[in-house]
């Protein structure tokens, strides 16, 4: 159906019977509010918890979260770099608990699909009529031989995931020489946050640069023969780090596949990338929940349907941020950012209640804002936006894409890189 | 069967109807909700709140960013995804709810010369930002500081296009100093 059609349906729908529309079909509703369970209180779950309550605030929503404290992954490079501070990216529930939604501090251990519950570490099970999954990521750590989630915990943190190990990592940078490396290695895409690692190599050179240790280098050991907002970072590199960022293609050897921790040399079939700090990013994957239950693809991400966010392989879940695949094209998929996340979240929000009353889904909207910081007041950002045409998700390619590259005017080229400098999201 | 319907459900009805109305704009109001804030208060420092800001002000706004009038870091590539009709039911959805100043304490001297350096801006935008005299004009008290001063930075900066003669000079006018301070200013105001 056209999307005039579907919306000329929809109000003829509604316009002959508004009130029947709502009223004859909740089955959940009639009788006692609709359950809804979200696990993961990231930017997915913790949006869709509060959308789904804001919505219909006679809903029964429940979160399960892991840890009492959010530590956002957004602007976390800048807590490596010591620019920004860790406790500026923190939150905790209450904002969610005073929104009447019922938050579970617990490890969400099962789902079955069948009997619509999961089972939480603490003995719990919750039942519910539609269930929200944000897991994020879980590491592949077997990807790379020598490296381990005890290593990750220890002496070698991964930091891809905001927390205890961003201190550690920032630690291990504080305390490094100049005229020592930093070695970054860069697992094969989809990955969390796509122009991740190329911000956290600025921000290492940053901090090089504002300590005066101008001989010290940071090597990229990539997976990829490409890398989100190249141009931009390049431009940057050259400008404020010349000589002091090196970046390894796959195609030239950068894809490592193994990891000695005792010399602190990362490997790959061709090249030895060695450092006095490692800072291995391991292959990931969707949230091992999801994929215990079934819920992955052979890649080990989440399908979904592109206009629902429900998954493709169980009904009644909803699937979405790091962990879902939300696209076709390689280039045009989602990227898996918080922003991607908070709208699918969004998204997922209007399609439960829909489909719990019975009521045709909501045109979605997708949106994508991502900023890098490359150095202080030098940020650039790209911009994904989603449309529905003909039933179908599409890129919107004139409203997307990078900010400028080329600049000829200095001024302007400041201003640019001044206004995407730092910019926390908001939910 | 006939159901008398409960309150709960005359609350459901009336908040999920907005889900399937063919015209309704708050499913993609709730997409520009992610960096402006629920209902347009932003909770961070480089984001406008946009909630309660006179309706032809953001409607030009819009307009101005899709036909490149207007210099922008990211809204100019934004607008470009939605039709001039849904960027009017955008602008309509914000004006229609509330102002809500995020008042941003400053010291007493920064405070002082604020005022000072804002004698210029008053006859528009009224002493303290929140009385504008005309409806194409914001609101500037508890908007955020961060946002106002790269603002001014973009009215200041020659090489990039912005629309409003005055506002430009006015802007240019300023000591390069007392940028900060007016923005810090405005923010503080409650009213």
């Amino acid at each position: 159906m056209s999307q005039f059609n579907r919306r000329a349906f929809i109000k003829a729908a509604l316009a002959a019977a508004p009130a029947s529309a709502f009223l004859a079909v909740p089955k959940a509703h009639a009788g006692k509010k609709a359950s809804i369970v979200v696990v993961g209180g990231g930017f997915g779950g913790a949006t869709a918890a509060k959308y789904l309550k804001l919505m219909d605030p006679g809903l029964n929503v429940t979160l399960v979260e892991r840890q009492k404290t959010y530590t956002s992954c957004p602007l976390s490079n800048e807590v490596i770099s010591g620019h920004g501070k860790i406790e500026d990216l923190q939150r905790g529930y209450d904002g969610l608990v005073k929104r009447g939604i019922n938050v579970i501090f617990d490890d969400a251990t099962g789902i079955d699909a069948a009997r619509k519950t999961v089972s939480l570490k603490g003995g719990r099970t919750l039942q519910y009529d539609a269930l929200v999954l944000s897991p994020g990521i879980d590491f592949n750590y077997a990807a790379i031989a020598g490296y381990s989630e005890e290593l990750a915990n220890s002496s070698h943190p991964h930091a891809w995931k905001a927390g205890p190990q961003t201190l550690a990592l920032k630690q291990k940078l504080h305390a490094m020489k100049d005229g020592e490396t930093f070695v970054i290695s860069v697992p094969p895409g989809p990955f969390r946050c796509p122009p991740g690692p190329y911000e956290r190599a600025s921000q290492v050179a940053s901090y090089f640069k504002h300590h005066g240790m101008m001989k010290s280098k940071v090597l990229i050991a990539d997976a990829n023969d490409s890398f989100s907002k190249k141009g931009l970072f390049e431009q940057a590199w050259k400008r404020h780090y010349p000589g002091m960022i090196e970046w390894t293609a796959g195609a030239a050897g950068g894809k490592v596949v193994k990891f000695d921790a005792k010399s602190n040399t990362a490997s790959s079939d061709f090249n030895d990338f060695k450092g006095a700090v490692v800072n291995i990013i391991p292959p990931h994957h969707a949230g091992a929940i999801a994929k215990n239950a079934g819920l992955t693809n052979e890649k080990g991400w989440c399908p979904v349907d592109m206009l629902t966010m429900e998954s493709s392989k169980a009904k009644d879940i909803w699937i979405v941020g790091d962990a879902c695949v939300h696209g076709e094209l390689p280039v045009y998929a989602a990227p898996k950012s918080a922003h991607s996340a908070a709208t699918q979240a969004k998204v997922a929000a209007g399609a439960i209640i829909a489909k719990l009353n019975g009521l045709p889904n909501p045109e979605p909207f997708f949106v994508n804002t991502c900023y890098s910081i490359a150095e202080v007041d030098w940020g650039f950002s790209v911009v994904h936006i989603y449309r529905v045409k003909d039933g179908k998700l599409v890129y919107i390619q004139e409203a997307g894409g990078i900010s400028p590259v080329n600049i000829a005017d200095e001024a302007q080229l400041k201003l640019q890189r001044k206004l995407s400098r730092n910019t926390p999201p908001a939910g | 069967m006939h159901v008398k319907p409960s309150l709960a459900l005359l609350a459901l009805a009336l908040t999920a109807s907005p889900l399937c109305h063919a015209g309704d704009i708050s499913g993609l109001a709730r997409a520009c909700d992610s960096c402006h804030g629920l209902n347009g208060v932003s909770v961070g420092p480089n984001m406008p709140s946009i909630g309660g800001l006179p309706e032809p002000y953001l409607k030009n706004l819009l307009q101005q960013w899709k036909s490149g009038e207007r210099y922008a870091a990211t809204m100019d590539r934004h607008v470009k995804g939605y039709s001039d009709d849904e960027l009017a039911a955008l602008a309509t959805h914000y004006a229609k709810l509330p102002w809500v100043p995020v008042v941003q304490k400053a010291d007493a001297t920064v405070l002082a010369k604020g005022r000072e350096a804002t004698d210029r801006c008053e006859t528009c935008h009224g002493v303290t930002g929140g009385e504008p005299d005309e409806t194409d004009t914001p609101k500037l008290n508890g908007q955020w500081a961060q946002y106002m001063e790269m603002e001014l930075l973009k009215y200041r900066t020659e090489a990039v296009k912005m629309p409003h003669k005055k506002m430009r000079n006015n802007a240019k006018k300023l000591d390069e100093a007392d940028v900060a301070h007016a923005a810090q200013y405005y923010a503080a105001q409650p009213k």
